[in-house]
């Protein structure tokens, strides 16, 4: 599907010194825009220019970074794929893009996603489905005609991309998954990192006690290098993490952290595998490739635990209550009156209540999924279902971080007194998805109609919204495909503030293809 | 801020005994309307006076501000923008507490308040509804022994300002006050007439004024009240009450109290229930009118912010806090009478520190100044009669004193040496108001020759001086020999002397200036 809102790429590309790295690269991102993008519709908005800011010394010169449209840009739009911010370019860069450009990125345009990050399969998009780019091996149609399946959400548009080659990495958001499971679908390596790491200022709120900023690339290695350009104390992100507790979780996996890059191997590494990931609704096909991947685990010396995470059952439920919740509070804001196009309530309506004013804009301006949220949360918080819905997802909440810190054999820094026990493992290793990429519904067909696809959606959340819950780094790394040739994605989760751990560990995950 | 050495805590000492002697308040008997008891509470809500607003960087502002011109993408609900917490407000809202005698607890949190409002663009308030930052004080009231107690304080987000223009049907939204820090200070009923409500509020005005924390007040909407009024029959338990929102002076707020308790009363005479509502205030009318029922209540969905982390404050922090206090109210009254002034003088200057803003300089402080090593007395006359007296001739206020503390301590020094008459001083004060010099008063008197004869501080000379000043054809008749006009010019001097001077020495005196 194109767009008519915002040019495309047409121009060649300028403000490139021949020779350098981004000069040497852009043939091949821009050429993957140029041919790939209408079919995947990963993009939404590609810059006439590529600017490039620093000299080759910085730790990211000549890396190409795409943008998830939620996350804030002065120099191009930021819709969050609805209708409501169709228009919308953000006086101010977030703290994240900030980043990037001064440590050299060159950013190649915003990324397509669902409506304000809610969804999982990225077609509640006021851009339309993304379409993802991945076509199995042994396939002898040609790749435009290749089969319809999903990228995968909410960051579905940045995970395409870098399967795609249109950039080097992308940025991403993931609130109950959505940076994990379309890398999972797209067969790229997505990282979720510890809440508050990563600044979100600038960050399109869909619901802040979960919400994280993410990167997305081919290579654990790419991932690790822009994870750690953008890993600083903002001061304008209230829930940053202060450097001291920054330094209190380094010190805490130290003795991991260092030895496994170092030596490459795991010995001594414990790793967990929680029976709760393994639900009824787990496709037979993705068993094969996660039992491989332990094994190369266990081969590379790590030693590997069952775990049980036993409140992981009541995950869903209080995701679900609590995203809906705060994303019904940072919904209200899209009035008509600042934002999207003002929609005139009918004649007779009584205009002296302001929500009857905004009724229709809202009506109008929200797709089908995000009113469905609007809606649960604002029932979860009145105020007969605050006690029963809010807060009892609250308590729910914290069980499933006690059920973590039990696990792990690294303290949780933002917990006073946690003893873990030694038997403890230093990370859990589980399936990122139930299945591989779905095919995206047919065109023609009203998403409403199929609720039961929808329902599966949520179940997939099972294996993700867990650490979103708890806040922990978690990365899905691919894993080889499952019997119908797509992508399988494993992820390892550790404790809060070991996102190092994680990587190393994914980095070892990664050479398993 | 003046800093006292004295110990302003163990004046919340005296306050906590009356709180406990206060929790029950007994029937008052009131003309009005005998045999009923109006119970009122209020809920207070003060703008806090920081630089810059509670959770933006974006400067606070007042009336004088052009629509719009301080507002940040914070203010504005811009998507992506988060709060941070400006420490200024919250330790103005702890000095307030302390002030309040209230008890500050080491851990609150914010919560999201959620109504559809035009000048509330993100579509919640930020406020702190599950867990204020402060409970369970009290404030003395000056006029009487009644004790308030306050149920708690909050600090909170200001909302943006609308006005409806109703020729054009168009709303017009300044976000200016947007994310101001407010305080909302709220009563427990314990208020049993209109007059208590309005001292309640007054004193509550000064002392945050005193505190520094808040210029409260109700014309430019710096403070606010709703007002929450029940009748009783005396004896029986309290009655259904009605909140009576938007008032915008102590004095409206008076009357306001008075027509819901004249409408209550009414109500329930005719055996009918009054039931709960809010209220506006028609100041037209006096008359109260529903804005809406118990029924149309709004559900807020209160939620905890999940953006700002718990409000943590510990012992060292509100210590500091308290040690810095600045004095209160009454520890500045009972200092000031003291230190041998009157009650009506402690309240002249104390009146116009309860009208003036914080951080302007405040009268009692420029008193306190100007008597260091002089006599309190004669230094509060100079003041409240001579200054003050001059200046609303002038139709200016304090605000507008332009004598320096230095002028001034020169100046009483001056009379009560004893070179210059205290005509001669007021003499030097008009001069001073009048040229908006910061010449000190000696040189001013100097060139006006108001200087009393040089021996031993005699003011003869000064006065025949002023009194040759003044009657400048009867002295050049003099001049030219006609010396029984003299006796005119002596009349002069008896009167500016107040009949002091010696009226053979001040002929002789003038026959020889005069020569």
């Amino acid at each position: 599907m194109r767009l008519a809102y915002y040019p495309r790429c047409a121009e060649p590309l300028i403000g490139c010194r021949a020779g350098s790295p981004l000069a040497r690269r852009s043939l091949s991102w821009r050429h993957s825009i140029e041919t790939k993008n209408a079919n995947v519709n990963a993009m939404i908005y590609t810059p006439r220019e590529v600017s490039r800011t620093g000299g080759p010394e910085l730790p990211l010169s000549g890396f190409t970074v795409a943008v998830k449209d939620n996350i804030c840009t002065s120099a191009m739009p930021t819709t969050c794929s609805s209708a409501m911010l169709r228009q919308f370019v953000s006086p101010f860069d977030a703290t994240v893009v900030r980043l990037l450009q001064e440590s050299g990125a060159a950013i190649v345009g915003k990324t397509n996603c669902d409506e304000f990050g809610m969804g999982s399969m990225n077609t509640f998009s006021i851009h339309g489905p993304v379409v993802n780019p991945y076509q199995p091996a042994d396939s002898t149609t040609p790749w435009f005609e290749r089969e319809r399946r999903s990228a995968g959400g909410s960051s579905g548009g940045s995970a395409a991309a870098v399967a795609a080659g249109m950039c080097d990495a992308a940025l991403a958001t993931d609130t109950g998954g959505s940076i994990r499971l379309p890398a999972s679908y797209c067969g790229v390596v997505g990282l979720k990192p510890s809440y508050g790491l990563i600044s979100r200022w600038g960050v399109v709120s869909y619901a802040d006690s979960l919400d994280c900023v993410g990167v997305m690339a081919k290579t654990v290695d790419s991932v690790a290098k822009v994870f750690t350009a953008l890993s600083l104390y903002d001061p304008h992100d209230p829930t940053a993490a202060s450097s001291a507790t920054r330094q209190a979780a380094s010190e805490a996996s130290l003795t991991i952290s260092h030895s496994i890059p170092s030596q490459g191997s795991l010995h001594g590494v414990r790793v967990g595998i929680p029976q709760e990931y393994f639900p009824a609704e787990l496709h037979p096909s993705i068993v094969q490739p996660v039992r491989k991947m332990l094994q190369h685990l266990r081969s590379r010396g790590a030693t590997l635990v069952p775990v049980s995470l036993p409140s992981t059952p009541y995950a869903l439920s209080a995701y679900y209550v609590l995203s809906s919740a705060e994303a019904s509070s940072n919904m209200a804001r899209y009035d008509g009156i600042q934002y999207g196009s003002y929609v005139e309530p009918p004649p007779g309506m009584d205009k002296t209540k302001t929500a009857n004013v905004y009724a229709y804009t809202r009506s109008a301006g929200f797709g089908a999924e995000v009113q469905k949220r609007i809606l649960l949360g604002t029932y979860a918080l009145s105020a007969d279902a605050f006690d029963n819905y809010f807060l009892q997802a609250q308590r729910v909440r914290k069980l499933i971080r006690a059920d973590f810190d039990r696990v792990f054999k690294i303290p949780n820094v933002l917990q006073e007194g946690g003893t873990p026990s030694s038997e403890g493992v230093h990370v859990l290793v589980h399936p990122s998805a139930i299945r591989t990429a779905p095919p995206l519904p047919s065109r023609d067909l009203d998403p409403d109609a199929e609720d039961g696809a929808i329902l599966d959606a949520y179940v997939q959340d099972v294996l993700t919204v867990p650490a979103s819950l708890a806040g922990l780094p978690a990365v899905s790394i691919p894993a080889g495909v499952g019997d119908d040739g797509w992508p399988v994605g494993v992820s390892v989760v550790g404790q809060w503030g070991c996102d190092d751990v994680v990587l190393a560990v994914g980095k070892i995950c990664e050479e398993c293809n | 801020m003046l800093v006292h050495a004295r110990k302003p805590w163990q004046f919340t000492r005296i306050l906590r005994c009356a709180r406990l002697a206060h929790t029950e308040r007994e029937a008052r008997k009131d003309d009005r309307w005998p045999g009923w008891e109006v119970v009122v509470g209020i809920e207070v809500h003060a703008q806090i006076k920081s630089r810059a607003k509670l959770f933006s960087e974006s400067w606070t502002s007042d009336y004088s501000v052009p629509p719009n011109t301080r507002v940040s993408p914070y203010d504005a609900a811009f998507p992506g923008t988060l709060p941070r917490l400006n420490p200024q407000c919250v330790e103005l809202g702890v000095r307030t507490a302390l002030a309040l005698d209230a008890n500050v607890h080491r851990q609150s949190a914010f919560d999201r308040k959620h109504y559809f409002y035009a000048d509330l663009p993100s579509g919640y308030q930020i406020t702190q509804h599950y867990a204020p930052f402060a409970t369970d004080g009290g404030l003395k009231l000056d006029n009487d022994n009644t004790f308030v107690r306050i149920k708690q304080i909050q600090l909170e987000q200001d909302t943006g300002k609308s006005t409806f223009d109703p020729l054009q049907g168009l709303s017009s939204i300044d976000l200016n006050r947007a994310g101001t820090g407010l305080m909302e200070i709220v009563s427990e009923p314990d208020m049993r007439s209109p007059e208590e409500a309005g001292a309640y509020v007054r004193t509550l005005q000064a002392l945050l004024r005193a505190v520094g924390a808040s210029d409260g007040n109700m014309e430019q909407g710096s403070l606010r009240c709703d007002v929450n009024v029940s009748v009783n029959r005396k004896g029986a338990g309290l009655g259904t009450r009605c909140e009576i929102k938007n008032l915008n002076s102590v004095k409206f707020m008076m009357v306001a109290i008075t027509a819901e308790a004249y409408r209550h009363i009414e109500m329930l005479e005719r055996g009918e229930a009054v039931p709960q509502e809010t209220r506006g205030f028609n100041e037209a009318s006096a008359e109260t009118y529903t804005l809406r029922s118990k029924e149309d209540a709004p559900d807020y969905r209160y939620m905890p912010d999940p953006n700002l982390p718990p409000l943590l404050l510990d012992e060292a922090y509100i210590d500091t806090i308290r040690r810095t206090m600045p004095e209160l109210p009454p520890a500045t009254r009972a200092r000031l009478i003291a230190l041998g002034l009157s009650k009506r003088d402690a309240d002249v200057l104390m009146d116009i520190d309860a009208g003036r803003d914080v951080g302007a300089e405040g009268a009692v402080a420029y008193f306190d100044r100007v008597a260091a090593g002089r006599e309190p007395k004669a230094v509060v006359n100079w003041i409240t009669h001579e200054l003050l007296g001059q200046l609303a001739k002038r139709r200016e206020t304090f605000a507008d004193n332009l004598i320096s503390v230095a002028q001034m301590g020169e100046l009483v020094d001056l009379v009560q040496v004893g070179r210059i008459t205290g005509t001669a001083g007021k003499t030097v004060l008009r001069q001073m108001l009048d040229t908006r010099t910061s010449d000190p008063p000696s040189m001013i008197a100097e060139q006006l020759a108001l200087f009393s004869a040089q021996s031993g501080g005699d003011a003869l000379g000064a006065w025949c001086a002023e009194a040759v000043a003044a009657l400048p054809d009867e002295a050049d008749a003099v001049r030219r020999g006609n010396v029984k006009v003299v006796n005119k010019i002596v009349g002069r001097v008896m009167q500016i002397s107040r009949g002091t001077a010696d009226a053979r020495a001040a002929r002789d005196a003038l026959l020889k200036m005069l020569q």
